[in-house]
């Protein structure tokens, strides 16, 4: 969408006061909904949390405590420390990295071939718009955990791997949608108009079409934000993640297993971890949604 | 049925069978593409010996080319044969799907009964009472089902109930209980742990749906002519907000197969779901082949069979 604006050839007087109206009106609707606002500082602050990790965490997340396993969470260690003596509140912090990064990365991948597959089905119709919904049907058959798990354990594990499988394994729900807003637009007047009046093909799919499919596009990115980090955090809990030492919500969780009836904190932290991220990320995208995207409204 | 909607029908049917091929190819590909040696899961670890893995492979017609690879293994899936595993002390793969199928239908359809009986109530709860603190409640559960992770879910319940309370065992029955009400309980918390996810869509689902119904004009002559309340919800709006109903099973069911593989994972159950697992992470390709091409065409003729039955089911869908 970025690329999109970039192009175009004289924006100034076109994305003034009319544009920053309906901006305004967005955010309107979207600040409206106090829990989804809550749930963008949340993002924000995690985000700010994630950057800042190293340095504010209270430990070097790889350092020992000799003498001190399964500590019970106190003043010095928040969250406790896990069986091998780390502070778990530092771990916490650090291993927040590893979600949120590939949440942000799956997410570019997820949207870029969503869009472009999308977009090509929708643009181009007959025998491609065919053989790509066919192939969205025969991919969305086998259980994407199933795929996952298979492409994860295939390649070696690693944070990049499980970046690109989640990316190459999700993109389909979005290449529908964007399918679906394509065939939409397409008949309408406005687009008509610009075809009667001559506009290239490549000018309708970029001017015309894809901006109107941004709302679309916005929402289900910010969706699979939170369905990324919980197939991320799952990978990792079956230790086909990010490999150690890389510290990650759902490897801690599968460590802290062993020891879960003596330490309750080594898993009871992180799970929140996964939970308060994964629900601040639906929250917003329902009321971006909302804000947004009136015809798709959840009730 | 009209014949427009008979052709549609017969189409859904034909179109079974590249979807099916395709599936082959999308599946053999996706495996043999991976990187790493299956021959090398044959040899013990301390004794690679480059000639061994070579005779192995061979052996394993590891050393054809792709196509005459996938040709081969299709030929002999074809007429439902699998193979044999690589690992499994080398059980027939069709035998070894046979010994883990019943674990894992139990479990599956525990867990799509337990999530319609506790969606469909309170889906209609939530749209007759909208904003209510039920509805409210409902709302915010579906939310919270939704967000947190399946496995974590399950430790959580394994620690209170099971470690904590004691009410539940936490894991898998062994072989000595097998009389029908000591296994039962073991069915609980893996039932529950797989059901959430998919209570809490069927759950936003039926509620919107009932939401949409209840407004329209033919509800409120139900109303009108004099209808208890009941017959209204029950006999009139509930049956046209179920309808769409039939589509969100067929979509839910492959996440309830791919859920299988975490929890069945976390609670060692005996089912598909571990089996699975195992395969993968041994790179037993005709397991991993197998199962996955099992449940893909599993689903795609479920997905058919929704169609299909939409078309029956509702006469205002009528198609092209």
């Amino acid at each position: 969408m970025i690329e999109v604006a970039a192009s175009r050839p004289a924006p100034v007087l076109r994305t003034g006061s009319h544009g920053d109206s309906q901006l305004r009106q967005i955010w309107r609707a979207f600040s409206r909904n106090r829990l989804a606002v809550a749930a963008a500082v949340v993002i924000v602050l995690l985000y700010g949390l994630a950057v800042l990790a190293p340095s504010i965490a209270p430990q070097d997340y790889r350092a020992f405590n000799a003498g001190q396993p399964l500590k019970p969470p106190s003043a010095e260690h928040w969250f406790g420390t896990d069986r091998q003596t780390r502070d778990v509140f530092s771990r916490v912090l650090v291993a927040s990295q590893v979600s949120l990064s590939v949440g942000l990365v799956s997410v570019l991948l997820i949207t870029g071939i969503g869009v472009s597959l999308g977009a090509l089905a929708g643009a181009a119709g007959g025998g491609v718009d065919e053989a790509i919904m066919r192939f969205i049907d025969i991919v969305l058959a086998i259980p994407q955990l199933f795929l996952l798990i298979a492409a994860a354990a295939l390649f070696t594990p690693s944070l990049v791997t499980t970046m690109v499988v989640i990316g190459l394994t999700s993109w389909m729900s979005t290449a529908r949608l964007v399918r679906g807003e394509f065939l939409r637009t397409r008949s309408l007047d406005f687009v008509l108009a610009a075809r009667a009046l001559g506009a290239p093909g490549h000018r309708i799919v970029l001017r015309h079409l894809l901006p109107s499919a941004v709302a679309v596009i916005i929402v289900q990115s910010t969706l699979w934000l939170s369905f990324a980090i919980l197939l991320e955090s799952t990978l990792s809990f079956l230790g086909l993640g990010p490999q150690p030492p890389t510290p990650s919500w759902g490897a801690m969780l599968a460590d802290g297993r062993v020891d879960m009836q003596r330490a309750w904190w080594e898993t009871v932290f992180p799970g929140m971890a996964i939970f308060i991220t994964v629900l601040a990320f639906n929250l917003v995208g329902d009321g971006l949604r909302d804000a947004l995207d009136p015809r798709q409204r959840s009730r | 049925m009209t014949p427009s909607n008979r052709r549609y029908l017969l189409r859904r049917l034909l179109l079974l069978v590249p979807l099916l091929v395709g599936l082959t190819i999308v599946v053999f590909a996706l495996i043999h593409l991976a990187p790493g040696d299956p021959a090398l899961a044959f040899v013990s670890e301390g004794s690679i010996d480059p000639q061994i893995v070579a005779q192995v492979r061979k052996n394993l017609g590891l050393d054809q080319p792709l196509p005459v690879q996938y040709v081969i293994w299709i030929s002999h899936v074809a007429r439902l044969d699998f193979g044999t595993a690589y690992t499994f002390n080398g059980t027939p793969v069709i035998e070894l799907i046979e010994q883990r199928l019943p674990a894992t239908l139990v479990l599956q359809t525990a867990a799509l009964a337990l999530s319609l009986a506790v969606s469909i109530p309170l889906g209609i709860v939530s749209a007759k009472k909208q904003y209510s603190a039920i509805d409210n409640t409902a709302t915010a559960g579906a939310f919270l089902g939704l967000a947190l992770p399946n496995f974590w879910i399950a430790l959580m319940l394994q620690l209170l109930l099971a470690v904590s309370l004691g009410w539940l065992p936490a894991s898998t029955p062994g072989t000595d209980e097998t009389t029908g009400i000591a296994r039962l309980k073991y069915l609980v918390l893996p039932v529950i742990v797989l059901a959430l996810p998919t209570l809490a869509v069927f759950t936003r689902f039926v509620r919107s749906s009932m939401l949409e119904v209840i407004k329209q004009d033919y509800v409120t002559t139900a109303r009108a002519k004099g209808l208890s309340e009941p017959t209204v919800t029950y006999r009139h709006a509930l049956k046209n907000a179920l309808i769409p109903m039939v589509t969100v099973v067929g979509t839910q069911l492959a996440r309830l197969l791919g859920g299988a593989v975490v929890v069945e994972y976390i609670f060692a159950w005996p089912g598909l779901g571990s089996l699975a697992y195992e395969s993968i992470l041994k790179r037993d390709y005709p397991v991993v082949l197998a199962l996955t091409l099992l449940t893909g065409a599993f689903i795609l003729v479920v997905n058919m069979l929704v169609d299909v039955a939409y078309t029956l089911v509702d006469p205002r869908v009528s198609f092209r």
